[in-house]
């Protein structure tokens, strides 16, 4: 080992301490996405109130971030206060951030609603979109796999040895549902190729996945894939729908029950309102209903989600 | 003594690179070839990195979280490990109350927050006190620093105790005794292992990241997810320039201050320029306030706890029961050995093979930085777009990943070891490869497969973040368990994991003492 090295390294090491230290520093102080990202914020004063509104992260972040902006625009300009995106990064902590309370205002899915609601007892149930009433997955598959579209549930036997990717653990029309129904087609988690399915994490990885080959097949929510058809970002050489599940309920909004205490009387009733009063006719409306996939939102109530809450107890999602 | 069936050091050390054997027969059936197109995209788009501005702008910010969390969770793991080392040293028990058994209780205890991933920690604390950026500081700090205080009572009670025993005979007090003759001897030590636990820090803080908690892994992520392999790509290629950065930083730190390197198999240096040492620690402190402020960790979230939610409810023992247990343990074990093989024995292998060519050390080793940097998760999902999911994708993708920092380590320490014997043998005409196998390696045989021991345990504990590929033991029912909100199953299968790393703690314990002692 060298004993004594000359004073310039010395020197040259010690500012590489200071650039680095730095340089770190004013990394930190640019962070504005990522910090609001794990950010939360403590229970607001009543002169600075922020409500803070989140989604399941079930598409591209870039379509959620410019969504969600368009949306907290829209309900700050009528709600009269200020209104804030936070994005986060899976289902679960969705979930999490609600029950937590670092979230007021969420866009769940049919089973982290109703976890969401399970954990968090007084939330509400404020609207959902028309087509949420009655959703569809649609199962999907790879050109070259050989499989084919079929005309009922029993068709889905035979995914048996494929390799399958649901989306998100805990999506409703990209694992919950799509799982019932190869239940009723006799197809077991097991009895894919590998021995388990993937999970993607979201409806637009499943597609690229699917689409690339990557897996053989793969379930979807069916606005996701409509919409990826429609903007073209499908090959349909390469990758076609095989069959569309019956309809269920699922996505909606939920909110905290202590908005009314924290943002005024009537607050939550006001948010309701103003979702269900978003029209395709509106200019500044238009592109939020355009991007959610839905002419617009309808009121809706807690007891619409029962059947998912079975099924989900049933597969053991819901405790 | 001389036993017929011990196998020579240069043997000794290729030996693990047996597992490949399995693998490779392994591989056909498992690959499916559908993803080539993406691979091949992913590869390529390392040439072209997103230059666009908002791009680079959201990796930056990324990372100087990700940077931001791994310093202060390393800051915090060495102050309380450095407690917490002195509180379970039987030495410093003993000179100052002359009682042993509070310091074995406290290395007990402390065995259980060292036994849990820091990813674990991550989703459960995340659990009890929200999205919150002191979530993954504290997730790092807490195992972290129980390894730290290991670290450090272990060479506390090792060092010889004439000094301290000189001292307390002419009558100086516990306290001055026990600083001046074990103090200095103690510091290079720590020292040393505090750069180390840095780097250790930085992976940690990525990983944290790719599961949400903040940083450059939360746009890691993502873009792979999304197929966004330039914008990946721009985010990897910082992350590496930071890893290089750090670890250059901190070697050359330690030469500079003849510290012990990690292999620590060598004599340790007595330490110097303590002076400079200070002045950089005092530096330190008021450039972790500020990245405290930066990411805007609060120590007083500390007081608001979120209780588990129908804690009540999820309790159900016979589902708990119920699950796989054999097969999942036995899967996590499976993976942990396969990984560990692949990891200990391709780095000498690959090292051996490239060591006609300069270049091709260099291309590496530039991989081997990149198998540190890529957290195990993305490597896993990348694999699946060529290879079933299954034990054997979540082994390479773990085994790649220490791979990585176990070729670095045997690199450095081939460097420092003396050139004399490889010299000889290759101007008495051996090839360039024997010579590096018997000249060099074969001295270092016994303190690397010491280290690759000890890596096996860290292995045992890393199968949790390759849970995502599915069928993967432990890891993904744990995961699965989290996203179902089952308690009862998240603590039974984190308990497990518990008792799995305690024991596998102690073997690998027992195997580094054989390994080591044996001459």
């Amino acid at each position: 080992m060298r004993i004594r090295q000359p004073r310039a390294l010395a020197c040259a090491s010690l500012s590489l301490v200071f650039t680095a230290a730095a340089a770190t520093t004013v990394c930190g102080g640019l962070i504005s996405r990522a910090q609001a990202q794990v950010k939360a914020v403590n229970p607001t004063p009543a002169t600075n109130r922020v409500l803070r509104i989140g989604a399941i992260p079930d598409q591209k972040p870039e379509k959620l971030n410019r969504l969600y902006g368009l949306l907290s625009n829209e309900l700050s300009r009528q709600l009269g206060f200020k209104v804030r995106y936070v994005p986060v990064t899976d289902y679960a902590a969705a979930v999490t951030a609600f029950r937590t309370g670092d979230l007021d205002l969420v866009w769940f899915g049919g089973l982290t609603g109703v976890q969401a609601r399970l954990q968090k007892p007084g939330a509400r149930v404020l609207a959902q979109r028309d087509i949420d009433v009655q959703f569809h997955s649609v199962f999907i598959a790879n050109a070259r796999s050989g499989l084919k579209p079929v005309l009922n549930v029993k068709g889905l036997s035979q995914l048996k040895g494929k390799r399958f990717t649901f989306g998100s653990e805990s999506s409703t029309s990209g694992r919950l549902m799509p799982q019932v129904f190869l239940a009723k087609a006799g197809v077991k988690l097991t009895d894919f190729s590998g021995g388990a399915p993937g999970f993607s994490g979201s409806h637009d990885a499943t597609i690229a996945l699917v689409q690339s080959g990557a897996y053989d097949a793969g379930a979807v929510n069916e606005q996701v894939w409509k919409s990826s058809l429609h903007d073209r970002k499908v090959d349909r050489s390469k990758v076609i729908a095989i069959w569309r599940t019956p309809g269920y309920p699922d996505y909606h909004w939920i909110a905290q029950g202590d908005l009314d205490t924290r943002f005024g009387k009537g607050t939550t009733d006001r948010i309701t309102a103003a979702l269900v009063s978003l029209r395709r006719t509106n200019p500044s409306q238009a592109p939020i209903l355009e991007l959610f996939g839905a002419q617009q939102f309808v009121p809706a109530k807690a007891d619409q989600y029962a059947t998912i809450e079975k099924v989900g107890r049933e597969i053991g999602k819901i405790r | 003594m001389i036993s017929p069936l011990r196998p020579a050091p240069p043997l000794l050390l290729l030996l693990p690179a047996m597992a490949l054997v399995p693998v490779l027969v392994a591989l056909p059936f498992l690959v499916h070839g559908g993803g080539w197109d993406l691979i091949a995209q992913f590869l390529l788009a390392a040439l072209h990195p997103s230059l666009d501005p908002l791009v680079l702008g959201s990796a930056l910010s990324g990372l100087g979280v990700t940077v931001a969390i791994a310093l202060l969770g390393w800051a915090l793991s060495l102050a309380l490990g450095l407690g917490a080392g002195l509180l379970s040293s039987r030495t410093l028990w003993a000179t100052a109350w002359g009682l042993r058994w509070p310091a074995e209780l406290i290395r007990r205890l402390l065995a259980l927050p060292r036994s849990i991933h820091e990813l674990l920690w991550g989703l459960l604390l995340l659990q009890l006190l929200g999205l919150q950026p002191a979530v993954a500081v504290l997730a790092i700090a807490l195992p972290f620093g129980a390894l730290v205080a290991r670290v450090v009572a272990d060479q506390l009670d090792a060092l010889p105790g004439a000094r301290l025993e000189a001292l307390r005979a002419a009558g100086a007090p516990a306290g001055p005794a026990l600083l001046t003759a074990l103090g200095p001897a103690l510091l290079p030590g720590v020292i040393s292992y505090g750069g180390y636990r840095l780097e250790c820090a930085l992976r940690s803080a990525t990983l944290l990241g790719v599961f949400g908690l903040g940083g450059l892994g939360t746009d890691l992520r993502l873009t792979l997810q999304s197929l966004q392999f330039n914008e990946l790509w721009s985010g990897l290629w910082l992350l590496l320039a930071t890893m290089l950065v750090l670890e250059g930083l901190v070697r050359l730190l330690r030469r500079r201050w003849c510290l012990p390197n990690r292999f620590g198999a060598g004599a340790s240096g007595v330490g110097r320029r303590g002076r400079e040492i200070a002045f950089l620690i005092l530096l330190l402190l008021p450039l972790l306030l500020l990245q405290a402020r930066a990411i805007g960790v609060d120590p007083m979230v500390l007081l608001h706890w979120n209780p588990l939610p129908n804690w009540g409810t999820s309790l159900r023992p016979a589902e708990v029961l119920a699950l796989p247990w054999a097969s999942l343990v036995g899967q996590t074990l499976g993976l942990t050995l396969l990984a560990a093989a692949l990891a200990v024995g391709l780095a000498p292998l690959l090292l051996l093979l490239v060591a006609p060519w300069p270049w091709g050390r260099v291309l590496l080793q530039l991989v081997w930085a990149l198998g540190r940097l890529w957290p195990p998760p993305l490597t896993a999902l990348l694999l699946l777009f060529a290879l079933k999911p299954g034990l054997v994708t979540a082994a390479l993708a773990l085994g790649f990943h220490n791979l990585g920092i176990l070729g670095r380590l045997l690199l450095e320490a081939a460097e420092a070891a003396p050139e004399g014997a490889e010299q000889a043998l290759a101007v008495a005409g051996t090839g360039p490869r024997l010579a590096l196998l018997h000249g060099r390696y074969s001295a270092l045989a016994r303190s690397y497969l010491a280290y690759g021991a000890y890596r096996s345990d860290v292995i045992l504990r890393e199968t949790v973040v390759v849970g995502l590929v599915g069928a993967a033991g432990l890891g993904t029912a744990l995961l699965e368990a989290l996203s179902s909100f089952a308690w009862d199953q998240l603590l039974a299968l984190m308990a497990v994991y518990a008792l799995l790393t305690l024991v596998g703690e102690d073997l690998s314990d027992r195997a580094r003492r054989r390994l080591l002692r044996c001459p």
